[in-house]
């Protein structure tokens, strides 16, 4: 027999040949040197390379060395629910109670606030209008998230029947959405003077002109909205252009570039856009709450006014208090405020001597920007409340996404990707939204871009913070040692953005820092390739 | 405290018992089965994924699959093999899916190169690279041959084993494993390969 090639040497030394060639191959090789080392040769390969890959240099990963179905004493949860528990009441004893107080104490005296802002008036009515598509949305989000716990639970399709159940079911016991004329532009929309809608009224539309009357909630989603004829219910408008000229009966709320109100309102206006403007001709039944760049109020108010702005200009009636928060406060000649008169600025109003005043204005100088008082307790207070928000924050991403938290935070090791990341999608996130909500359909992607931004930037010092503690902790097993890198490595960071001057710098950096791994982490989940990791 | 038992320890008819009593819905015992395999089942996927991240979650997700389909195992056959080709499916799976198989062997899988390895030289890149450097330059072959050579020299499976799962047919199966050892080779020995092959078999 001649020599044998590589391949009927290897099959031979891994029995995978019949018994006939195999005994060939041994006379062969008892007789041949040459044959026998590239036997030997061969062999001793498929050892190498058996311990090679037996061989143990990585450890595996501490979330991993315990079965995430472990029959774990609860205490994991019944701390992470009290800690819980502790942050939301903190979150509303430290920041929303004392808001709301501010608000009562500025004059407002409708009683609730939230209750008039939400869930009065057109918000509540609008949702109502629009609650298929969002209990819809809110219950398959709910559907997901227990599919998502129960997913290593279920043994059979029961539990996803059970669950699927549950949805229709809260969808098919919901009431019925009270009936509303739908209307799409093409790409404008007009109802013509004369016409009448006998219900509520909801448009998309680049422009929206109503002439004529809406019985009903007018709900719109628009580029330039133009009302002139009668709404006798609210309007809810999301649009860049809101002008009103016509009488609106109940609410008017909205989120626009600019709004100009020209007629009566019967009930109360809430405003949050660029440029306000209350013309002398408008009347505002109720109150007014505005979160605006620039106002003018020219017309007349029957109730309280709240505002925050970087200017204001009055020169109408205002018939019970008002309460400004803005870089400026002009009080025109015509102006007459009955109620009270609160002004929190950097300088005194300017007052007109021939405007009426009730009372003399309260004037609160506001401190330049946010200079820290660091012999104040409560500014050390207000460090411990933003510490224990934060942590809360961390807990529950932890709870709801630990794959993700884990990603995220081994991410910010790769500092310098992550930190230039970071600083492209802080500047570039803001304006693709803005493009992005140029177009109707891209609004509610854009306002969702934002949110999730909002919430993205929010979560960076989680987890740089986590991966601080872990630098410093080392990474220990257990919910306790995840809790205990989370805590020092946030308190870390909290102390470092207390010092004076670089403190804002460093805290920047690690939303860059923070953001970037976001990033990085959900590009993980989408990536279409994946390269060799050594 | 007790010690924790290993893989190794345990009797076939003690794996039997725990399988039995996962099978009951018993929590612990698959604690125990989970901590017994899960330090393998990571190592097999660290050495068949690209990443390190990868294995981590294919880890998990193998777990969830055995979990799932317990009930298919047949317990004449050793649990460990079975284990084994559920993360074997399951990462070969997550690759195709990915679609990030630069292997080009698919269309000639049956041609081989001619050269035959100088046995000394052979025996010197053996001599001359450490386990570790074996596992990086795994790390850089392409999926399917890194695939082959994980399943057979790590789950020790056996050609009709990787035969199935990589889904070629079993003949392949060596011509797979050798091409993947001469790339292997290829890569310890950088760019000049030719330092380990015989020029053309000119030895023989």
């Amino acid at each position: 027999m001649s020599h044998f090639d590589e391949m009927t040497a290897l099959l031979y030394l891994e029995s995978q040949l019949d018994a006939e060639h195999a005994r060939e191959i041994a006379a062969h090789s008892a007789s041949c040197a040459d044959c026998r080392e590239l036997l030997h040769a061969l062999q001793t390969e498929g050892i190498w390379l058996r311990e090679s890959l037996a061989g143990e240099d990585e450890v595996m990963p501490a979330r991993l060395t315990e079965g995430r179905e472990r029959n774990a004493a609860p205490w994991g949860w019944i701390s992470a629910l009290g800690l819980s528990a502790g942050g939301a009441y903190t979150l509303w004893s430290g920041f929303v109670e004392p808001w709301r107080a501010q608000a009562a104490q500025a004059g407002f005296t409708q009683g609730n606030l939230f209750t008039m802002l939400f869930f009065s008036g057109a918000f509540w009515k609008g949702w109502d209008a629009m609650r298929s598509l969002m209990e819809f949305l809110a219950v398959a989000t709910l559907g997901l998230v227990v599919m998502w716990l129960l997913r290593r639970r279920w043994r059979s399709l029961t539990t996803i029947a059970l669950v699927l159940g549950a949805m229709i079911w809260s969808l098919a016991i919901s009431p019925v959405a009270s009936a509303a004329e739908t209307k799409r532009g093409d790409p404008n929309y007009t109802l013509p003077a004369g016409e009448e809608v006998k219900t509520d009224l909801i448009v998309f539309a680049d422009r929206t002109q109503i002439s004529g009357t809406v019985d009903g909630d007018l709900i719109v989603w628009s580029r330039s909205v133009t009302v002139t004829g009668h709404i006798t219910g609210d309007i809810l408008c999301f649009a860049q252009q809101l002008t009103v000229n016509g009488p609106v009966d109940g609410n008017v709320r909205t989120f626009a570039q600019n709004g100009t109100l020209n007629n009566k309102v019967g009930k109360n206006v809430m405003v949050w856009a660029q440029e306000l403007d209350l013309t002398e001709t408008a009347i505002i039944g109720g109150s007014v709450t505005m979160g605006v760049g620039n106002a003018e109020l020219n017309g007349h108010v029957a109730g309280d006014v709240l505002g925050f702005a970087e200017s204001f200009d009055v020169n109408g009636s205002l018939g019970r208090d008002a309460s400004f928060q803005a870089g400026t406060l002009q009080i025109g000649p015509n102006a007459e405020i009955k109620g009270r008169t609160k002004f929190t600025g950097g300088r005194e109003a300017e007052v007109s001597p021939s405007a009426k005043l009730g009372s003399p204005i309260e004037f609160i100088l506001k401190k330049h920007g946010n200079e820290r008082n660091y012999s104040s307790p409560r500014f050390y207070w207000h460090q411990v409340l933003l510490w224990g928000a934060s942590f809360v924050f961390g807990l529950v991403v932890l709870l709801l996404a630990p794959g993700f938290f884990f990603d995220a935070e081994r991410a910010c090791g790769k500092t310098a990707q992550a930190i230039g990341f970071g600083l492209l999608f802080l500047f570039a996130t803001p304006i693709a939204a803005i493009i992005i909500c140029i177009t109707i359909v891209g609004l509610g992607v854009g306002i969702s871009t934002v949110f999730l931004y909002f919430i993205a930037i929010y979560s960076a010092q989680v987890f740089v913070g986590s991966w601080l503690g872990e630098k410093i902790l080392g990474s220990g097993v257990g919910v306790g040692a995840g809790l205990g890198r989370l805590a020092l490595g946030l308190l870390l960071l909290r102390a470092v953005g207390m010092l004076p001057y670089v403190g804002h710098w460093i805290s920047f950096v690690v939303v860059a820092w923070g953001l970037g791994a976001v990033v990085l982490a959900l590009y993980r989940y989408m990536r279409p390739q994946v390269a060799p990791a050594i | 405290m007790e010690r924790r038992k290993t893989t190794g320890e345990m009797s076939a008819a003690e794996i039997a018992e725990v399988l039995t009593q996962v099978r009951a819905g018993d929590a612990d015992a698959w604690g125990e089965l989970y901590r017994m395999y899960a330090p393998a089942i990571f190592r097999f996927c660290r050495r068949a994924l690209p990443t390190r991240e990868d294995a981590e979650d294919a880890t998990t997700e193998v777990f969830m699959k055995v979990r799932q389909k317990l009930g298919t195992y047949d317990s004449t056959r050793p649990f460990t093999a079975w284990l084994y080709k559920v993360a074997s499916n399951h990462c070969w799976d997550m690759l195709r899916r990915r679609r990030i198989r630069q292997d080009l062997e698919t269309g000639d899988l049956e041609t081989l190169p001619l050269e035959h390895p100088d046995p000394s030289q052979l025996e010197r890149l053996q001599a001359e690279h450490g386990s570790k450097e074996v596992r990086n330059g795994l790390q850089k072959l392409p999926d399917r041959a890194r695939m082959a050579l994980v399943l057979r020299y790590f789950a020790e499976m056996s050609y009709e084993e990787i035969a199935d799962t990589l889904g070629v047919r079993r003949a392949f199966v060596g011509v797979l494993l050798l091409r993947a050892r001469h790339q292997l080779r290829d890569v310890l020995a950088g760019t000049d390969a030719a330092l380990i092959l015989g020029a053309g078999g000119a030895k023989r």
